[in-house]
């Protein structure tokens, strides 16, 4: 009987420090031949000794066996994780859950809004829309950080405003003296007059902090988009990412395994969320 | 096929059971009724009315060891799994514990299969006891698993246990629900009679009677999703409860858990366990930041909520058996069914 609960190993080829806390880790694995993924799912990424976390993958999909989880050290896996060189192993399995709503994304605009950590899923669909983008409408990236120290993928964002139909705007809430900003100043619904969309033909997806969307799914709101086009991912406490060890649920919902990827709609009223 | 078994005849089947069968049933410990291995069945308390805890520890035990993970010289981890191993024989399961057991059924056996627990209820032959007394705190004829053992919102006895005993004085009525259980049983048994089987009807009958604790369920689930703000929440849980867990130890259908790794001091070797959890901890709904069920009213209603309202939309099938253990163990006498009484909007005495 296949064990879903049985890690596998997978070699990190390499690390590339996104900022202070955060890091990008490609990773490899040579068990399982065929693994794939979908942008939005999550894999259970554990340290015998240690334990595991729940992390969504950041690259883009389509590469048998290998991907990237980009990984904040906050709690006590992921700080684990951050001592970790290149060539060092990590025990992985997944992948699991529902991710972004590819098939409904198909020939809309698509609205990207991002907090923090946030953008790390977010990724691997933008780049899974960029090489497919004749079946996509325009793209708006909002991305916002605590400062700029904050922004992950510094090196990239310059080259995501050329992408094809693209528009990224960065905001930040925090300038600390001496630092050089141009762009907004500001929480990320700061953005949102800047965005000209039509509702009806746009899907927003939405990942970062959940007072963060919770205030960004009323904007939307106001703003005429219906809540089955506001999609969010959630985050919470996983052992199994199953449906089975029971910490993540939202009232009937397992945020590991009917998500964690879900239509406003879906969990509207929902007792435990601040969305 | 149901037939006739002589008291005297199932006692000598019990102690003809196969070495290789650890026998499981409900002996006196104290004051209360417990289930344990026996080691002889003159230890059975067939005339039991609760124990104090269910069953579900000996299908789904409260820690138990999943994988080791053993790092080789070259620093390679190998890791082995570790699945349980062993025969077992739950024997006298009153039905509303036996219809929990095919409720976890439905969470580990589900679109994923947990190899742990289905290896463990594999090896397990299910033997039930239906009821002839009735505790206080008993709801089971309200929620429909018991006093006797029926079909229940989309499980088969006939699929997911292996006998049925009905103690009609000085012989029990039993029902044979699997080969497995046919193949154990090698005393030759007279076929039961139609007043045999009456009697057994009368008997329900009779204890159907009994019930002084009763829950309305008709749309109870959607009732309660409508009432997330109720004031009971709050006062009840901030009020009464201690956040002990006792409830949701206790409680037969229960099945959330935690994974911990202990290291040997050397970390040559590590073994991954996982252990019972509970939604009525602080840590439970903790994530990095915050935690989404701070207050013991929030938590309190997870339990409830989950047990009588959410469970329905994501099994099908309610979280609770009726059992009453929750009540009988709650240190400051919570009762989910006045709970779900006030909220009803149903007077209590």
């Amino acid at each position: 009987m296949n064990n879903t609960l049985r890690p596998f190993m997978a070699r990190i080829t390499f690390i590339k420090k996104e900022t202070y806390d955060t890091s990008t880790y490609g990773l490899q694995l040579k068990e399982n031949p065929g693994f794939s993924f979908l942008p939005g799912q999550f894999n259970m990424v554990g340290i015998p000794e240690v334990g595991e976390a729940p992390i969504s993958f950041s690259s883009e999909p389509g590469e048998k066996n290998k991907f990237q989880h980009t990984i904040r050290a906050v709690g006590r896996v992921t700080q684990a994780i951050a001592q970790l060189k290149e060539g060092d192993r990590l025990q992985i399995r997944g992948p699991y859950g529902r991710g972004w709503p590819l098939k409904e994304a198909r020939g809309k605009n698509i609205l990207v809004v991002a907090g923090g950590i946030g953008l790390a899923p977010l990724r691997g669909f933008l780049l899974y829309i960029w090489k497919n983008h004749n079946d996509f409408g325009k793209v708006v990236i909002l991305y916002g950080a605590r400062t700029p120290d904050d922004l992950l993928f510094k090196e990239e964002l310059p080259l995501w405003h050329k992408k094809p139909n693209t528009e990224l705007l960065l905001t930040v809430d925090e300038i600390p003296p001496g630092t050089r900003w141009k762009e907004n100043q500001g929480v990320v619904t700061t953005l949102f007059d800047r965005v000209e969309l039509s509702p009806d033909n746009t899907l927003a997806l939405i990942c970062g902090p959940e007072i963060m969307m919770r205030f960004v799914v009323v904007g939307f709101l106001q703003r005429g988009y219906a809540g089955s086009r506001l999609y969010l991912s959630l985050e919470r406490r996983m052992k199994c990412g199953v449906g089975q060890c029971g910490h993540c649920q939202i009232g009937p919902k397992y945020v590991c395994r009917d998500g964690p990827v879900f239509s406003y709609r879906e969990i509207r009223g929902l007792p435990d969320t601040l969305v | 096929m149901i037939k006739i078994l002589p008291q005297k005849i199932f006692f000598r089947w019990v102690e003809s059971l196969p070495r290789e069968y650890a026998i499981i049933g409900p002996v006196r410990e104290g004051r209360e009724i417990v289930f344990q291995p026996i080691k002889s069945p003159q230890e059975l308390q067939m005339d039991y009315i609760n124990t104090m805890a269910a069953p579900r520890k000996f299908i789904y035990p409260s820690r138990q060891l999943l994988f080791r993970f053993v790092r080789q010289n070259n620093n390679q981890l190998v890791t082995e799994e570790i699945l349980p191993q062993g025969q077992q024989i739950l024997l006298a399961v009153h039905p509303c514990d036996a219809h929990a057991i095919m409720v976890l059924d439905r969470v580990f056996l589900d679109e994923f299969t947990d190899p742990y627990y289905a290896r463990q209820r594999e090896n397990t032959l299910l033997v039930v006891l239906n009821c002839q007394e009735v505790d206080k705190n008993c709801f089971c004829d309200s929620m429909g698993t018991g006093p006797f053992l029926h079909p229940w919102m989309g499980q088969d006895p006939a699929k997911g246990c292996d006998l049925e005993l009905t103690d009609l004085g000085d012989r029990y009525l039993v029902g044979f629900f699997s080969e497995k259980a046919q193949k154990l049983f090698s005393f030759p048994l007279e076929m039961a009679t139609d007043e045999d089987i009456q009697l057994k009807k009368k008997k329900e009958a009779r204890v159907k009677e009994k019930f002084v604790k009763k829950l309305n369920i008709e749309n109870l689930a959607s009732l309660l999703l409508q009432n997330l703000d109720h004031p009971v929440w709050s006062r009840v849980g901030e009020g009464l409860c201690l956040s002990c867990t006792n409830c949701t130890m206790v409680c037969p259908t229960c099945y959330c858990y935690n994974t911990v790794d202990k290291v040997e001091l050397d970390l040559s070797k590590t073994e991954r366990y996982r252990h019972w959890d509970s939604c009525q901890e602080l840590h439970f709904a903790e994530v990095h930041g915050g935690n989404f069920r701070f207050t013991r009213g929030a938590r309190l209603r997870q339990f409830v909520l989950h047990k009588l309202s959410y469970w329905v939309k994501q099994y099908g099938c309610f979280g609770c058996v009726g059992c009453g253990r929750c009540i009988s163990w709650c240190p400051t006498g919570i009762d989910l069914t006045e709970i779900a009484k006030e909220i009803q909007g149903i007077k209590i005495q």
